[in-house]
């Protein structure tokens, strides 16, 4: 091994070793000592001197710091460094010639066992204390959903009673954001299913003659199931994640702790208006979904030769009101479902900024989950009432 | 300045501020100042709050481009530099931010090897052991598996010192680092900057209210006045609380109410 070739650089190497026999050896700095100049020499010298401590014992190291023209904190600790591997070794260690104005920082770190923490050991988790704690935060997770629907529903009917002392201009602004800035959104994506869904069921369709249905089997699909679903899941990708992130933040940042300190129920504060805003733009936002998907459908439907009236025609005896409603119903409870999740979700943010984005990514993909199983429930509830 | 010699650092200044007008928009906070600081001196930079200390701060060392004028960092006009030589200037100083912001997804020990990772080849082992070397300078070794959401304000900031000195840069840039510490570490956070500027020789610019850390480290202060949008005094702060006959400089060195002013 060659440790006094120069290292990558053109300059000089920073450290030397050399061995004057087998129980001495000399380190020899020059110039500049610093984070960028020790960059592989160290790991050189290291390497030098395992090798040579492992010919025998009582073995003395020499570091020579007189030629060294400037030593920052990075070239410290590489004296330190060295001091160790010796110190570990058993053998001798001597600095000579190292500037009087360096040796009080040396001085800092004694004892410098102290820089070399014994690694901690990780415990490893077996399977079953794994899957122990996991069904525990599941159990945890349900717990805090339950608390938190409770204090929800304790506060939505407080806001009933006291509907003055609500957050109106909060409310306004988060239906502004999750309404009427979502309408573009909702609109092109119930556009394209209306299309998709209509040309899908007329390739079929088409086999048996049977294109004409195809009108009446869109818009029931759309008004009863794709119309609150799709606008469920937009409203849960904008605004449980954008709750999530602002209550996040807020929590974060102690915003949350000062209210609960001055005496106020976040939950009423924070939550009560967004979930409002969630009840009232849902059925909305679906409605209108619902509108542009059969209008979509109708133009899709034109293309196989079904005219306008024929398509209106045919919706009309297959979908009644209560369809309609039942759709609306449910995309309201889509509405509670997303915008609660995303507010708990916020509530529930740790610390830090990753904190942050992790709850908002917990946001929708428990709104989805939730969306999924209200509609699940829902559909149960309507086999069996028939509504 | 000297130029016959072509060493620069010995005869340039660590930081040279010529006629820096700093500023938001339309909203100058501070017009034409000129100042300069020593190497290896401890330069604080004081004022009320809101005169636009950490926006003055925030503009030495280039995160804010200036107004106007020029600011130098050893003889190297950081306001006009770019790409590389840009990067070069910004990896020969180290910044301490009010708030500390370490990043939170790391633990204190890679907030502080995460530059050296970056900029050195030394390996994994070699930068662990500096970055503890630099935790146990603001007292934090035992704490290097901590994230910083778990450690308190005042510990925070000291790792942010640690992490600003990861580089060991000539110049360390410090807003406001005893603010919100205990005594005692207060006390320890000075000797370790009067060590540092002593022994290695390293430049601190320090925003700061903390008048007797002031009076313990500080080699030259500036006050800077909101009014005045300016600096109102210079110098060793102890000479100038003791003789300073500027009625806004008595009052912040002997720490006068307002209403007893009038």
């Amino acid at each position: 091994m060659s440790i006094s070739a120069p290292i990558s650089s053109a300059e000089p190497p920073v450290a030397v070793w050399s061995q004057t026999d087998g129980n001495n050896a000399k380190i020899s700095l020059m110039g500049k000592i610093n984070v960028y100049s020790l960059g592989g020499v160290w790991t050189q010298i290291r390497a030098a001197q395992n090798a040579w401590l492992k010919q025998g014992a009582s073995q003395s190291l020499v570091l020579d710091a007189s030629q060294i023209s400037s030593l920052d904190g990075a070239g410290i600790a590489f004296l330190i460094g060295v001091e160790e591997v010796q110190q570990k070794a058993g053998g001798k260690f001597e600095i000579v010639g190292l500037d009087a104005r360096y040796q009080p920082l040396l001085k800092e770190f004694d004892p410098i066992s102290n820089l070399f923490p014994v690694p901690a050991v990780i415990p490893k988790r077996s399977f079953i204390v794994s899957t122990g704690m996991a069904a525990q935060n599941l159990i945890d997770d349900a717990r805090g959903l339950i608390t938190f629907t409770g204090h929800l529903t304790a506060d939505l009917v407080w806001s009933i009673r006291n509907i003055k002392q609500v957050r109106w201009g909060d409310f306004v602004n988060a239906a502004v954001e999750a309404g009427i800035n979502a309408l573009p959104i909702v609109g092109l994506v119930s556009f394209l299913i209306g299309v998709i869904l209509s040309f899908q069921a007329a390739i079929g369709m088409k086999q048996f003659g049977a294109e004409s249905f195809v009108g009446p089997l869109a818009a029931l699909g759309i008004v009863r199931e794709m119309g609150p679903l799709i606008t469920a899941i937009l409203l849960a990708g904008r605004s449980s994640a954008a709750f999530a992130a602002e209550i996040g933040t807020m929590t974060v940042n102690s915003e949350v702790d000062a209210l609960v300190s001055g005496g106020l129920s976040p939950i009423r504060f924070l939550v009560v208006p967004r979930v409002l805003a969630g009840i009232l733009v849902m059925p909305i936002l679906t409605l209108y979904a619902d509108i542009i998907s059969i209008i979509a459908s109708m133009f899709t439907m034109l293309a196989y030769g079904i005219p306008f009236i024929n398509f209106y025609n045919g919706m009309l005896a297959a979908v009644d009101i209560e369809d309609i409603s039942s759709g609306l119903i449910k995309a309201t409870l889509f509405g509670v479902v997303v915008s609660a999740v995303g507010c708990l979700r916020g509530m529930q943010t740790g610390t830090g900024a990753a904190a942050v984005g992790i709850s908002a990514t917990r946001a929708v993909v428990s709104s989805i989950v939730m969306i999924v199983l209200v509609d699940g429930v829902f559909a149960f509830i309507s086999y069996k009432t028939g509504f | 300045m000297d130029m016959t010699n072509n060493n620069s650092s010995n005869t340039t200044y660590a930081i040279d501020v010529q006629n820096l007008t700093v500023g938001y928009g339309s909203n100058v906070l501070m017009k034409d100042l000129n100042f300069t600081v020593n190497n290896g001196e401890i330069f604080v930079i004081l004022g009320g709050s809101g005169c636009g200390k950490s926006s003055l701060l925030k503009n030495l060392f280039g995160l804010y481009q200036p107004l106007a004028g020029d600011v130098l960092i050893e003889g190297q006009n950081i306001t006009a530099a770019q790409g590389a030589e840009r990067q070069k200037i910004m990896t020969s100083f180290g910044v301490m931010y009010q708030q500390g912001a370490l990043f939170g997804s790391m633990n204190l020990l890679e907030n502080v090897t995460l530059f050296m990772e970056e900029y050195t080849e030394l390996t994994q082992d070699q930068m662990d052991l500096l970055a503890r070397c630099k935790l146990d300078l603001v007292g934090l070794l035992p704490y290097e598996t901590y994230m910083p959401s778990e450690i308190s304000g005042g510990m925070q900031k000291r790792a942010a010192i640690a992490r600003a000195m990861a580089l060991d840069p000539k110049i360390l840039f410090l807003d406001e680092p005893s603010a919100g510490l205990d005594p005692i570490t207060s006390a320890d956070l000075d000797s370790t900057i009067l060590d540092l500027s002593k022994n290695l020789g390293i430049t601190f610019v320090i925003v700061s209210h903390e008048l007797a850390s002031i009076y313990a480290i500080a080699d030259k202060v500036i006050m800077l006045d909101k009014g005045a949008k300016g600096i109102i005094a210079e110098g060793d702060p102890k000479v100038l609380r003791d003789t300073s006959t500027d009625p806004r400089v008595h009052q912040f060195f002997n720490r006068i109410m307002s209403k007893d002013v009038a």
